[in-house]
């Protein structure tokens, strides 16, 4: 029998510098000795696990820590003992009680104290020694172990969980350092992001790829405008900026320039060519997109401004509907795309129903579903705004039909199944909706609804 | 703003606003778009979650007007935070003690 296939933990020297916090750095070495104690504490394996999983049942970890340096550090003590990582953000203990739910044994890696009772071991994970010395050489990780496990929520209480075998991070993370031009040791490129090390398109820039590509993360805060502008003075070039059209708005309105940047890399949504020539144009900066998709991973990317055209990433093909993944496979996605004479793919938009707020995914039908569910609303319909993909700040809004209750009524409820991205703003009671005569609701008639709403406010 | 839902089921007299609380909450529901009258929001209330059911798109947009319009910067490195987020009086009374004159 041929042995099992490995791939290294990561390419990094010990020496070089991986992470920086509050301008000081964390070299490789100091991070790795820090996860090698830290994987020493970790849970002990013993639930029940199915055999491909990875060693015969081994825990999960939820890592929700804020913190990079730290996400980083209990992410690679997570691998060094075979558990994989469940890349969810949210400390709410009734979130961390449902995932305990479907995977038993499951532990809480915190930077942080977490509220309430999650009923499950939650590890805070300590701050990186910066002077520890380098554990001694790495374990080699099984190239189709599951090693991290990502969520697309929508706009149920019930996500979908996505897979991903660590010989498809790896080669993700290659493949970014690659077409970003991260790859070259001799100019380590510092990395700001203000994407959650949780979120797929952030645990793949902000976590994979300080282990595969000789870049140093920026741990501190960088959330708001200030931080992330203070955070960006703070570490050497090349700088460059991982972020979403979101913060992008928002970095741009607050007028403060950045330090000098290499590049400004966005996804999660369309960038609109606003965005994109003010950030060439004011920021002096190559704005780059990444178009990727949970389920899949990074999969292409764009210079905004002058390439209407996705190139895709090395080893990634992409089709009319699905792409074929390194490590995963044939990969289905919700949005259309047309493969180009040129070899580059264009998105032509995404599939009927699916919508896209702040990086997360709900289906109307879905959403509807929920708002017919509410007590006394005997009507009700989602709509989406026209400018959804362009404005990264859009909202939905519904119409309901409910005699006797209040809109905000309905929205309490609504809240307990919904997430707060996906309630409507505004919801907007009406007499009756503009079904046709088979009981459908036409675009044009929610449209012109919606139009007449917001002009009679 | 107005919209057809009727205000029935809003129980609770809201406490009184200070002038620069009622100058905020018009601030916050008019660049959030929210479907509450300003002089309703309760000034302890949380604003995020179960309160207003604010989100972190929210926070960005409230960071963003709150420097436009007072010239304070919010930082999430500042340990009060959450505090200052808390709720409308919080939040007013951070701008107050740090905004330009």
């Amino acid at each position: 029998m041929a042995p099992e296939a490995t791939l290294p933990l990561t390419d990094r020297r010990p020496d070089s510098v991986i992470c920086r916090r509050d301008g000081r750095a964390i070299t490789a070495g100091a991070l790795f000795a820090a996860a090698a104690a830290l994987a020493r504490r970790l849970p002990a394996d013993g639930g029940a696990e199915g055999p491909a999983e990875g060693p015969a049942a081994a825990p999960r970890a939820i890592n929700v820590c804020a913190g990079r340096d730290r996400m980083l550090v209990g992410f690679v003590a997570a691998l060094l003992r075979g558990h994989a990582t469940l890349l969810n953000a949210d400390p709410a203990p009734e979130r961390l009680r449902a995932l305990a739910e479907r995977h038993p044994g499951a532990y809480v890696l915190a930077d942080a104290p977490v509220a309430g009772d999650p009923g499950l071991p939650v590890l805070q994970v300590p701050a990186v020694a910066p002077e520890a010395a380098a554990p001694g050489p790495l374990p080699r990780i099984p190239a189709r172990r599951v090693v991290a496990i990502g969520f697309t929520s929508g706009s149920t209480g019930a996500p979908t969980e996505h897979r991903k075998p660590w010989e498809a991070l790896v080669a993700a993370a290659q493949a970014a350092a690659e077409r970003f031009g991260l790859d070259d040791p001799a100019a380590p490129a510092s990395l700001v992001a203000t994407v959650p090390p949780q979120h797929m398109y952030g645990f793949e820039t902000t976590i994979m790829l300080p282990l595969w590509a000789p870049v140093a993360i920026q741990a501190g805060a960088s959330f708001f405008p200030n931080d992330v502008l203070d955070a960006l003075e703070g570490v050497p070039a090349p700088r460059v900026l991982v972020t979403t059209p979101l913060h992008l708005r928002a970095l741009l309105a607050e007028g403060r320039a950045p330090a000098l940047l290499a590049a400004v890399i966005s996804a999660t949504a369309p960038l609109g060519p606003g965005l994109a020539e003010a950030v060439e144009r004011d920021w002096g900066a190559p704005m780059l997109e990444i178009y990727g998709a949970t389920e899949a991973g990074s999969m292409a990317s764009r210079r905004s401004l002058h390439e209407p055209d996705w190139l895709p990433y090395r080893g990634v093909g992409i089709g009319p509907d699905s792409a074929r993944i390194p490590g995963l496979g044939e990969v289905a996605l919700a949005d259309l795309l047309e493969p180009q004479p040129d070899g580059r793919v264009r998105l032509l938009g995404r599939r009927a129903d699916v919508i896209k707020l702040g990086g997360r995914r709900a289906s109307l039908a879905d959403l509807n579903r929920r708002l017919l569910e509410v007590e006394g609303v005997v009507d009700g319909a989602f709509v989406a705004p026209e400018d959804l993909a362009a404005d990264p700040a859009a909202r939905l809004m519904a119409f309901a039909v409910a005699p006797g209750r209040s809109a905000e009524a309905i929205l309490a409820a609504l809240r307990r199944t919904v997430e707060p991205l996906f309630l409507p703003r505004p919801l907007l009671l009406v007499p009756a909706l503009p079904r046709d005569r088979l009981g459908k609701l036409s675009h044009p008639a929610l449209a012109a609804m919606r139009h007449a709403a917001q002009k009679g406010g | 703003m107005t919209s057809g839902a009727p205000a029935s089921e809003t129980i609770a007299a809201p406490a009184a606003l200070l002038p620069q609380e009622l100058d905020l909450a018009r601030l916050i529901v008019s660049v959030l778009s929210l479907e509450v009258a300003p002089e309703e929001i309760a000034p302890e209330a949380p604003l995020f979650n179960q309160g207003l059911g604010l989100d972190s798109i929210d926070a960005l947009e409230i960071a963003l007007a709150v420097s436009k319009t007072y010239d304070v910067k919010l930082r999430s490195d500042d340990e009060r935070n959450h505090r200052i987020f808390a709720s409308l009086r919080s939040l007013s009374a951070y701008i107050e003690t740090h905004r330009a004159r």
